[in-house]
C-alpha cells in the first residue's frame, strides 16, 4: 500500500464520519437550535463565558486536544502491526472519538456551561464528583510520568537536543518580554522569535556543542540508582526544573510565550512533514508487517538477534491496543476541554459539530501521519529491523523524529537538521503540557489539602510536592506500563464522559444508544486493560532493580485504584440509569 | 470585487482565524481572564456587601458605585457560580 493511499483512506473516513454519521446524529438527535442562547451569550462576562468565532474555536479546540498522545500512541501500537493501529484510529474516531468530543460540548451548552464535576454530581451521584477529581489527579500524575520519561530518558539524552530546547525556552521568554513589556507588534515578534528558535535548534546540532553534551551525559553504563543512568537522571531533573518555573512564574512570563513559539515549531513541522510525505509518496515497505501477532511481540515477528536490548511483548491486542492509542482515537481529556472550555465560548449551537467533531477528525489525521512516520519514515529507510531496534532502545519518540526528518528531507530539509528538529518538536510538545500539569496539580493539592495542611497553600511547597511525585513516576517503573496506565486513566475518563452524556440524553428523552454502546465498549476494555497491567506489574517483581520494583508497585496500586473507582462510578451510574425517564437526576 | 476574489478572501480569513485560534486565542483569553479577575476582586473588596460579605460600606464605595453598576450582574453571576477544579483545566 502507498502512504498517500493511507492518507486518502483517512480523508474518506473523515468525509463519511463527519459528513454522514456525525451530521445525521447532529440533525436528528441533538437538533441544534441557533435561536437558543448559548451559555456564552446568556452569561457573557468577558472572562469565562465569551462567544468566539467558530473558526477561532476550531483552532483552539484542536490545539487543546492535540499533544503527545496522538503522536506516540500510534508508534507504540505498530508493535501489533500497522493495520490494527490504523483501523483503531479510523474506526475509533468514527464511532467513539468525535461522539465524545461533540456530545460533551453539547452537554455543556445545554446545561448552562456547567463543568463535568458539577454534572457528575447531579447526574450520577455526589461521590461521582470526588471520584472524577481524584481520577483527574492520577491522570495528570501519569501524564508527568509518561511524558517525563519520554523527554528525560529518550529525547533530552540525545546530545543534539537539549541546547535547542533550552534556547527555544529562552527565546520564548524573549517573546513574552517583547509582547507584554515592550508592546511590540505580534507579527514582528513572531517572525523574530521563530527564526531565532530555528537558529537555536541548529546551534544544538553543531559538533562542538554535541561533544560537550556527550561529555555531560557520561558513560551509558554509569548508573545513579537502580537502572537509572546519569544522563537519564540529569536530564529528567532539568525537565523538572523547567516545570518548576512553568508552575510558579506568572503564566504570561513563562508558559504562554514559550507555548506560542513552540506552537510555530510544531505547526511548521507537521506542515513540512505532510507536504514532504505527499511529494515522496512512498509505498509501505514489504518487510513491515501489517499484522505482527496478537501479543504485540516484535521478536516473534522478526529476527531480534541483532538487537542489543530485548523487546518484551506488549500483551493481548484486545484490550491493550485500545488504551495504547488513546488521543488519536478517543481521549477523556477532550471531554474536559470541551465542557469547561469550548462549550462556554460557543456562539451558536450549530457550531458544536464543526468545532468538536471537526477538531477530533483532524486529530485523527495527525495520528495517521504519526503512524506513517513509523511505517514509511523509518520503515522505508531502515526497514522493519530499524523500527525494532529503535523501540528496543526505548526510543519510541525517536521513531517519530527519524520518520519526520525523512519526510521533511523531501522538501529540502537535510536529515542532519530534521532529526534534532523532530526531537525538539516532540520535547516542546511534551514540556508545554507538563508545566501546566504541575501548575494544575499545585492548585488541586491546595484545594484538597489546603484547609487541613495549610502548607499546601504555599506555592513553592505545593509545586515541589507535585514535582516529587512526578519524579517518583519518572525515575521508577517501565515506560510501556506507565503509558498503558496513562491511556487507561484517559479512556476511563472518556467512559465517564460518555456515561454522563448517556444519562443526560435519557433524562431528556433522546436516543442514547450512540453513546451507550461506545461507553460500554470503552468501560469494559479499559477495566480489563488495567487489571491486566496490574497483574503484569505485580506478578513480575522478583529480581527487579530497586527503581523498577518501586515503579511496578506504584503502577499496580494505581491500576487497582482506577479499576475500583471506575466500578463504583459504574454502579452509581447504573442506579441513576434505572431511575425512571426524565427523573434520572440525583436529588442534590 | 469579483466572486472569485471574495471566495479567496473568505478562505484566507478562515485560515487566519484557525491559526489565531491555535496560536493566540488562549493567550488573549488568559489576558481577559486576568483582567476580569482583578476587576472582580476589586468589586468584591468595595461592594462585597451586595453578596452578603460583611464589608462596611465606605465613602469610596458610593463614589465608585456608578462605575461598577454595569458590571454588577456579571460579577455576581461569576462569584456565585458553582466551580470546581475542572474549571481550572480549560
Amino acid at each position: 500500500m502507498n502512504a498517500v493511499i493511507t492518507l486518502i483512506i483517512g480523508f474518506l473516513g473523515i468525509a463519511v464520519g463527519y459528513g454522514v454519521y456525525a451530521r445525521s446524529i447532529d440533525k436528528n438527535i441533538m437538533q441544534p437550535d441557533d435561536k437558543k442562547a448559548t451559555p456564552a451569550k446568556m452569561y457573557m462576562d468577558g472572562v469565562d463565558f465569551t462567544p468566539a468565532n467558530r473558526n477561532v474555536l476550531f483552532g483552539y479546540q484542536f490545539k487543546s486536544i492535540a499533544a503527545l498522545g496522538p503522536i506516540v500512541g500510534p508508534i507504540v501500537a505498530v508493535r501489533w502491526g500497522w493495520l490494527p493501529a490504523l483501523l483503531w484510529i479510523i474506526v475509533g474516531t468514527f464511532f467513539i472519538g468525535w461522539v465524545q468530543d461533540y456530545s460533551s460540548i453539547m452537554l455543556g451548552v445545554r446545561e448552562d456551561g456547567q463543568s463535568f464535576g458539577a454534572l457528575s454530581y447531579r447526574l450520577v451521584s455526589p461521590r461521582a464528583r470526588t471520584i472524577l477529581l481524584t481520577f483527574i489527579y492520577f491522570y495528570l500524575l501519569l501524564i508527568m510520568g509518561a511524558f517525563g520519561k519520554i523527554v528525560g530518558y529518550d529525547l533530552m539524552s540525545n546530545p543534539a537536543v537539549p541546547i535547542g530546547v533550552l534556547l527555544v525556552i529562552l527565546i520564548g521568554l524573549l517573546a513574552g518580554q517583547m509582547t507584554y513589556k515592550w508592546k511590540m507588534d505580534i507579527i514582528l515578534t513572531s517572525l523574530v522569535t521563530v527564526v531565532l528558535a530555528f537558529v537555536g535548534i541548529w546551534i544544538g546540532t553543531l559538533s562542538g556543542v554535541q561533544s560537550l553534551l556527550t561529555a555531560i551525559n557520561g558513560s551509558p553504563d554509569t548508573t545513579v540508582f537502580g537502572s537509572v543512568t546519569w544522563a537519564q537522571f540529569f536530564w529528567s531533573l532539568v525537565v523538572l526544573v523547567i516545570c518548576y518555573f512553568g508552575a510558579v512564574l506568572p503564566i504570561w512570563r513563562w508558559a504562554q510565550p514559550i507555548n506560542y513559539v513552540a506552537f510555530w515549531i510544531v505547526f511548521l513541522g507537521i506542515l513540512g512533514g505532510t507536504i514532504g510525505l505527499l511529494i515522496w509518496h512512498p509505498a509501505f515497505p514489504a518487510d513491515f508487517p501489517a499484522f505482527t501477532n496478537w501479543n504485540g511481540d516484535l521478536c516473534a515477528a522478526t529476527d531480534c538477534s541483532g538487537v542489543e536490548k530485548t523487546v518484551g511483548a506488549m500483551g493481548p491486542l484486545w484490550p491493550l491496543l485500545f488504551v495504547t492509542i488513546a488521543c488519536g482515537a478517543i481521549s477523556g481529556w477532550h471531554s474536559l476541554v470541551s465542557s469547561s472550555g469550548t462549550a462556554r465560548q460557543l456562539e451558536k449551537e450549530s457550531d458544536a459539530l464543526y468545532v468538536g467533531g471537526g477538531a477530533m477528525f483532524l486529530e485523527m489525521f495527525l495520528a495517521v501521519l504519526s503512524l506513517l512516520t513509523a511505517v514509511v519514515g523509518v520503515g522505508v529507510t531502515r526497514g522493519f529491523a530499524g523500527y525494532v531496534s529503535l523501540v528496543a532502545a526505548g526510543k519510541n519518540a525517536g521513531v517519530f523524529a527519524v520518520g519526520l526528518s525523512e519526510m521533511m528531507s523531501h522538501i529540502g530539509i537535510p536529515v542532519s537538521f530534521g532529526l534534532p528538529y523532530g526531537s525538539v518538536f516532540l520535547t516542546l510538545m511534551a514540556l508545554t503540557i507538563m508545566y501546566l500539569v504541575v501548575r494544575f496539580m499545585r492548585v488541586a493539592s491546595a484545594e484538597f489539602l489546603g484547609d487541613s495542611i495549610p502548607l499546601f497553600k504555599n506555592t513553592t511547597f505545593g509545586t515541589l510536592v507535585a514535582l516529587a511525585l512526578s519524579a517518583l513516576f519518572i525515575w521508577t517503573g517501565f515506560w510501556a506500563r506507565i503509558w498503558i496506565l496513562f491511556g487507561g486513566a484517559n479512556q476511563l475518563m472518556a467512559s465517564l464522559a460518555l456515561l454522563l452524556v448517556t444519562l443526560w440524553l435519557k433524562s431528556n428523552g433522546k436516543k442514547y444508544l450512540w453513546t451507550l454502546i461506545p461507553f460500554a465498549f470503552m468501560f469494559v476494555t479499559t477495566i480489563y486493560a488495567l487489571l491486566l497491567t496490574a497483574y503484569k506489574v505485580l506478578s513480575t517483581l522478583s529480581g527487579l532493580p530497586v527503581d523498577k520494583f518501586v515503579g511496578n508497585i506504584l503502577a499496580g496500586v494505581i491500576a487497582i485504584y482506577l479499576v475500583a473507582a471506575a466500578l463504583i462510578l459504574g454502579w452509581d451510574a447504573f442506579k441513576a440509569f434505572r431511575r425512571p425517564g426524565a427523573e434520572a437526576k440525583v436529588e442534590a | 470585487m469579483t466572486e472569485e476574489q471574495k471566495r479567496t478572501a473568505r478562505w484566507l480569513e478562515t485560515v487566519k482565524s484557525v491559526l489565531y485560534g491555535m496560536a493566540g486565542h488562549d493567550m488573549a483569553r488568559y489576558a481577559l481572564k486576568t483582567r476580569g479577575s482583578m476587576e472582580h476582586l476589586f468589586i468584591l473588596i468595595t461592594m462585597g456587601d451586595l453578596l452578603g460579605v460583611p464589608i462596611l460600606p465606605p465613602y469610596y464605595s458610593l463614589r465608585l458605585l456608578p462605575y461598577v453598576v454595569p458590571q454588577i450582574s456579571t460579577w455576581k453571576r461569576r462569584m456565585l457560580r458553582e466551580k470546581d477544579l475542572t474549571d481550572a483545566l480549560a
